[in-house]
């Protein structure tokens, strides 16, 4: 899937790290769905696990784990004119911070570990959503591309509200 | 307690035989005597043995208002001990889940042995002469039975048996275990846990609704009116919606009922020939070797979308997993959805039906959060005084019996089933003592 590296592969920055998690949280909190889904590979996973250290996606039971098409098929809910749980809709309000690019392994791909703080505000309710998360970035067609994205939620094994949009 | 300012005839009044008071989801006295009168003596749904395989597993929950403790015994033996230390009261293990050769409470370390009893007491020289460890252990709910893995426990020590209990269902626990080649499942892929403002008798009748299904789900139905596909194998989902009408699909189901709140619904015509994929057949085969040919093709027929087991549990056999209703208050409940593996298919299979769960059933799902919406605004109406009822009527008066059951049939989207649970409610909560 990886494409071959160039001679000279392309290495991330942090500001280009940082312009990038900036910019998905504002995708995010803009409610712009379609084009958040767009950040990631085709063969991109976004996960948020139901349990601490949790080891594998497959074998457990997660919040969320799509791959591009149980994504499609969120966004296109999302964006239905009939999704009960957001009528009226959330707003949020993404913050990142902490962030650290871990070495490149040759691989070409870089994994940028933040901390994320989402405050989502629906009828007169507030909630926050802590947690540490991780992207494995890879650069493609001269853009950076979301592979993997993975939000551990400090209190990920609690048991939720309803919970409609991703983190 | 105000639940004392209850007398018969008052709870009577609250179901009628096409409508139920609004005080039943809303009231906190009535809540308090469902305490005392459902969860207090139903036989109800603890967990599965593969949660506690060896001594000393353990698992901890509330039972109705009784911190429990669902563990296994030296002698291999289930039990269902209180979770309160005899001596000052603290819980005595607070992690929802572990292994311990002895459970010792924090405060001043009294141990008890994995069947309750209390095998120490620090500092014994402050013990009277008198002082019996015998009658201070971690008392045992009274009656715990099991089938198939699924465990159940009554803190009446009598009325009706567990075999009563369970027999119009059995059947049904069958349906889902016998898909597993090994002919037994496990509850060992982590939980999905949710809560909701509301009554927990909205989500128990939400199991065997179909109506709300093309209304309360539709943002996941395409334009063909036919719902994602939520099983592996499947092109598609369900065809809910024809036109600008449910589905005549979808309207010719059948919902059941036999008795003690229990029922189910029957399945879509979804399956028939359609379900293919490499892991499907595969998962087919193993099972198929297991079973042979022709009874794994009678396994994997669906017959069964869901089948509540009154109160407090249900079974799904389109995504399959075993629910878990916990009444927390009059106006809040917490639920868990155990994602449930079938020992001895491939792991694919199993991970498949896990991924899938994830989606229609997480508290983040697409299905499953519409419905925590809809019970979330069915409480908040409900606090209206202007209109005291609320409406169970459909198919009143057309439902007819069911041989093959021995219980009563019915189309999936008329009330039926939500009638026959308040049928058993007003039972349980019209009779003082069993």
């Amino acid at each position: 899937m990886n494409k071959p590296l160039p001679d000279e592969a392309v290495q991330i920055g942090r500001e280009v790290a940082e312009q990038f998690l900036i910019h998905e949280a504002r995708l995010l909190d803009e409610r712009r769905f379609r084009d958040w889904m767009a950040l990631f590979t085709e063969d991109g996973t976004y996960w948020v696990p139901a349990a601490p250290d949790q080891q594998s996606p497959h074998s457990q039971a997660s919040l969320f784990y799509d791959d591009r098409e149980l994504m499609k098929t969120r966004v296109d809910r999302l964006e239905h004119p009939l999704i009960h749980v957001q009528t009226p809709p959330s707003r949020t309000v993404h913050l990142v911070s902490n962030v650290t690019i871990e070495p490149d392994t040759g691989t070409g791909e870089f994994v940028v570990s933040s901390n994320v703080l989402m405050v989502e505000y629906r009828l007169d309710r507030q909630r926050l959503f802590a947690g540490r998360q991780r992207h494995r970035l890879r650069y493609d067609d001269s853009r950076w591309l979301i592979a993997e994205k993975r939000v551990d939620l400090v209190n990920c094994d609690s048991a939720f509200e309803a919970l409609a949009v991703p983190i | 307690m105000a639940a004392t300012s209850l007398d018969v005839r008052s709870i009577d009044a609250l179901v009628e035989p096409g409508r139920v008071h609004r005080r039943v989801y809303s009231d906190p006295a009535i809540f308090e005597l469902e305490m005392e009168r459902i969860f207090g003596r139903a036989w109800l749904f603890v967990g599965h043995t593969s949660q506690v395989p060896n001594p000393g597993d353990f698992v901890t929950m509330d039972l109705g208002r009784e911190p429990v403790i669902f563990t296994r015994h030296r002698d291999g033996s289930l039990k269902v001990l209180q979770n309160r230390c005899a001596h000052r009261g603290p819980k005595v293990l607070n992690e929802r889940c572990g292994r311990r050769n002895h459970f010792t409470c924090l405060y001043h370390g009294w141990t008890y042995d994995t069947d309750g009893s209390l095998v120490h007491v620090p500092v014994p020289e402050g013990c009277s002469t008198a002082f019996d460890k015998r009658r201070f252990g971690l008392a045992q709910v009274p009656r715990v039975a099991e089938y198939r893995g699924f465990v159940f426990a009554s803190f009446a020590t009598s009325g009706p048996s567990f075999d009563e209990h369970i027999a119009t269902v059995r059947a049904n626990i069958d349906d889902l275990v016998d898909r597993a080649p090994a002919g037994e499942i496990a509850f060992d892929a982590g939980v999905h846990r949710y809560v909701y403002r509301g009554n927990w008798k909205l989500q128990v009748e939400n199991v065997l609704d179909s109506y709300h299904v093309p209304f309360s789900h539709a943002s996941t139905v395409n334009r063909k009116g036919e719902q994602f596909a939520r099983r592996e194998g499947d092109a598609t989902g369900a065809k809910v919606v024809e036109g600008n009408k449910t589905s005549g699909d979808w309207t010719r189901r059948k919902s059941y009922t036999v008795g003690r709140g229990h029922g189910w619904t029957s399945n879509t015509a979804l399956d028939d020939g359609k379900r293919a994929s490499a892991v499907f057949s595969e998962y087919k085969q193993v099972l198929a070797e297991r079973v042979g040919a022709e009874r794994a093709e009678q396994i994997l027929t669906p017959r069964l979308h869901n089948t509540l087991v009154y109160p407090n549990a249900s079974i799904m056999g389109l995504n399959i997993h075993v629910r878990v209703i916990k009444p927390l208050a009059v106006d809040l409940t917490e639920v868990n959805i155990y994602p449930v593996r079938l020992v001895g298919a491939p792991d694919e299979m199993n991970f498949r039906n896990i991924r899938l769960l994830n989606v229609t059933h997480a508290a983040a799902s697409f299905v499953q959060s519409d419905d925590l919406e809809s019970f979330t605004r069915a409480q908040a109406g409900l606090s209206s005084l202007m209109n005291d009822w609320v409406d169970i009527s459909r198919g009143l008066g057309v439902e007819e019996p069911d041989e093959a059951c021995g219980g009563m049939r019915a189309l999936a989207t008329h009330e039926m089933a939500v009638r026959a649970q308040y049928a058993a409610w007003r039972g349980y909560m019209c009779e003082a003592s069993v």
